[in-house]
């Protein structure tokens, strides 16, 4: 048992990497109050199968997170990850327990907490016909704000398809549309649902640096996956769910120390991705 | 109110690219109005009747050229046998025989009219005429003059015929198609791809959303009856009795009727499929019940009061008021009122229904 702490730990490989974080302090930038905090939250849902019951897709999840965090909430399928985000972003009725970003409360000024977030949700498709400039423009246009869309385009790295319509963007280039569409008021909280799934390892790791990039000027990030690996090179805490509840919380050392004590042999070499993208490259394929 | 005017123009570059949409919801309504326009002209041109001479004397010889001086009348002449073809085959309306005992004896002599028994309708319209020629020939040749003489005299009151009914009921008819699929179709679009709730994480209020949607489908609803009212006027040359500014303004009602009909339907329909059943579930009974094609007057008698009472035929009722008969705002009550009840209802019914979240969802 003691010589287990001189064992390399298993996500050494991934700390070596370029796309390493370390999982360190859960609390840098140390403020009094948490910017996103949830007590309590449930939401019911009448079972489709049976007429007149109810389950609770959310049931009493409590969480805070703080500014300038990386946030994952973890979970299979069906878990309530996205209920949770979407309670939180106001877009769902909160049935029962309360939420507050920036102090403010959810249910009673949605419209001042929807000035303060960026969202990007899981379905991501657009009006047709208008291209993925005037859709920015529009955004702008909907926070009341009149700026050249070019700017935050060259940031998502999608200036080459300012005239595109974004039903022929590639799986990674419309997610970046849609982290950009979410990004025209520069929101203190960015929640991204999902945001790699479906995508290639290229596309992946590309979203990674940029969901990285933004977290470093200071945007706190609120993102749901159920990637492990995601959430092991993203977030700086974690909440994982099933069941509508949190089942378990905290950085990703202290949720392995803490459930997955005993490591595994160390692997004498890397996993298949590493092999993918040896063979086929880093750099991103549309 | 910037919001508004903001999705307004969003809206109306959308529809302005969407070509086919356009082209379709233009396409019908001249299509329909150019057949009928056509129909319509054939409708006066004399009827064709085939004319076997068998007497070949000149008191037939009278008869026929009585016959021809007949506006309402194409003679062909030619055999018997070869005529009764056309009959057969529609191309003569009826074929008039005339036997070889046909001269001025004292006896009179039988006339013989071949037809095909189902042109009923048309065959009370000419037998009549027909017997009139023949009358006309007798008398002059008993050299008798009529007691009785009938002039028509036309008061030119309007020029009623098929295409004058026919054009206000196709405005009023696209005024539906265009608002209920350009509200409620639209909306269940937008739901199932999730972009109303995308547009609901932004600060974007309902209202303007809405507000945004009405104004932009009006817009283009009047642009487009603005191009079937040239066609219909400049083209096919249909007189507009009315105002034209109270033909806009019935429009206008027409339009907002329809469309909050359409944010119903759009509340209620959870899926595409589900607005197209219910979208003609609602717009088709209108269509044969509401005066488009016909008048109501020929439906079956119990039908007819509700039929006068369904949105369509209120406004189509005020269009064609207007253009055929130059109906005035006062003249117009009844209709006008019918509108703003339907509109309200539909108002208050899409207020109702319209759960915002679960527009989101």
């Amino acid at each position: 048992m003691v010589g287990r702490r001189d064992q390399p730990h298993p996500c050494s490989a991934l700390l070596d990497s370029p796309y390493c974080k370390r999982f360190v302090s859960t609390n840098r930038h140390s403020q009094p109050m948490p910017i996103v905090e949830a007590q309590g939250l449930r939401k019911r849902y009448p079972l489709p199968e049976r007429k007149g019951e109810f389950f609770n897709a959310v049931d009493g999840v409590s969480l805070a997170i703080e500014a300038g965090e990386i946030f994952g909430l973890l979970g299979p399928n069906g878990a309530g990850k996205t209920t949770t985000l979407e309670m939180l972003e106001g877009l769902t009725d909160i049935d029962e327990g309360s939420a507050f970003i920036a102090g403010l409360d959810v249910a009673r000024e949605p419209y001042k907490v929807k000035r303060l977030i960026g969202v990007q949700l899981q379905a991501n498709e657009y009006f047709d016909h208008l291209t993925v400039e005037e859709l920015l423009k529009l955004f702008y246009g909907l926070y009341g704000r009149r700026e050249d869309p070019r700017a935050l385009l060259e940031r998502v790295n999608l200036l080459d398809k300012a005239k595109a319509k974004p039903a022929r963007l590639s799986g990674g280039q419309k997610q970046r549309f849609s982290i950009a569409c979410a990004l025209v008021n520069t929101p203190q909280v960015l929640f991204l649902d999902e945001p790699t799934t479906g995508l290639d390892p290229q596309a992946k790791r590309r979203l990674w640096e940029l969901v990285r990039e933004l977290n470093r000027g200071g945007m706190t990030i609120v993102l749901t996956t159920h990637n492990m690996e995601e959430a092991e090179f993203l977030c700086d805490r974690l909440a994982i769910m099933d069941k509508g509840r949190i089942i378990a919380a905290g950085t990703p050392l202290e949720l392995i120390e803490r459930h997955a004590p005993e490591p595994p042999v160390r692997p004498a070499h890397g996993n298949l991705e590493d092999v993918f993208l040896r063979l086929t490259g880093h750099e991103l394929r549309e | 109110m910037n919001q508004t005017l903001l999705m307004a123009r969003t809206f109306l570059r959308i529809f302005s690219r969407d070509r086919q949409a356009i082209f379709f919801s233009l396409f019908f309504p001249l299509i329909f109005m150019s057949v009928f326009g056509f129909v319509g002209r054939a409708e006066s041109e004399p009827t064709a009747i085939g004319l076997s001479d068998e007497a070949r004397n000149e008191l037939s010889a009278e008869f026929i050229a009585a016959l021809e001086a007949n506006p309402l009348f194409r003679i062909t002449q030619g055999e018997e046998a070869e005529l009764r073809e056309q009959v057969i085959s529609g191309d003569l309306t009826l074929l008039l025989v005339i036997p070889a005992d046909f001269h001025d004896t004292a006896a009179s002599s039988e006339l013989r009219v071949v037809v095909d028994a189902s042109q009923v309708r048309e065959l009370g319209l000419l037998m009549p005429v027909l017997e009139q020629a023949l009358v006309e020939v007798e008398r002059d040749l008993r050299g008798l003059e009529p007691l009785f003489t009938l002039t028509v005299e036309d008061v030119q009151a309007r020029a009623q015929n098929y295409l004058a009914f026919l054009v206000p009921g196709m405005l009023a008819f696209t005024v539906m198609q265009i608002s209920i699929a350009g509200s409620g179709y639209n909306i269940v679009e937008y739901r199932r791809k999730g972009i109303l709730k995308r547009l609901f994480v932004t600060p974007l209020e309902p209202s303007s959303f809405i507000g945004g949607l009405v104004l932009s489908r009006a817009t283009v609803c009047l642009i487009q009856l603005s191009l079937l009212l040239l066609y219909a006027l400049f083209v096919l040359k249909v007189p507009l009795a009315g105002s034209l500014a109270l033909l806009y303004l019935v429009i206008i009602l027409g339009t907002s009727m329809f469309l909050s009909l359409g944010f119903c339907l759009g509340s209620l329909a959870k899926t595409q499929q589900a607005i197209m059943a219910l979208g003609n579930l609602v717009t088709f009974p209108q269509m044969f019940l509401s005066g488009i094609f016909y008048p109501i007057d020929i439906l079956p008698d119990w039908i007819q009061p509700l039929a006068q009472l369904l949105p369509l035929s209120f406004l189509a009722d005020a269009l064609r008021g207007i253009v055929v008969d130059a109906a005035t705002l006062t003249t117009l009550g009844p209709e006008l009122l019918g509108l703003l009840v339907w509109t309200a209802l539909f108002l208050l019914a899409s207020i109702r229904m319209f759960v915002w979240k679960e527009v989101a969802a």
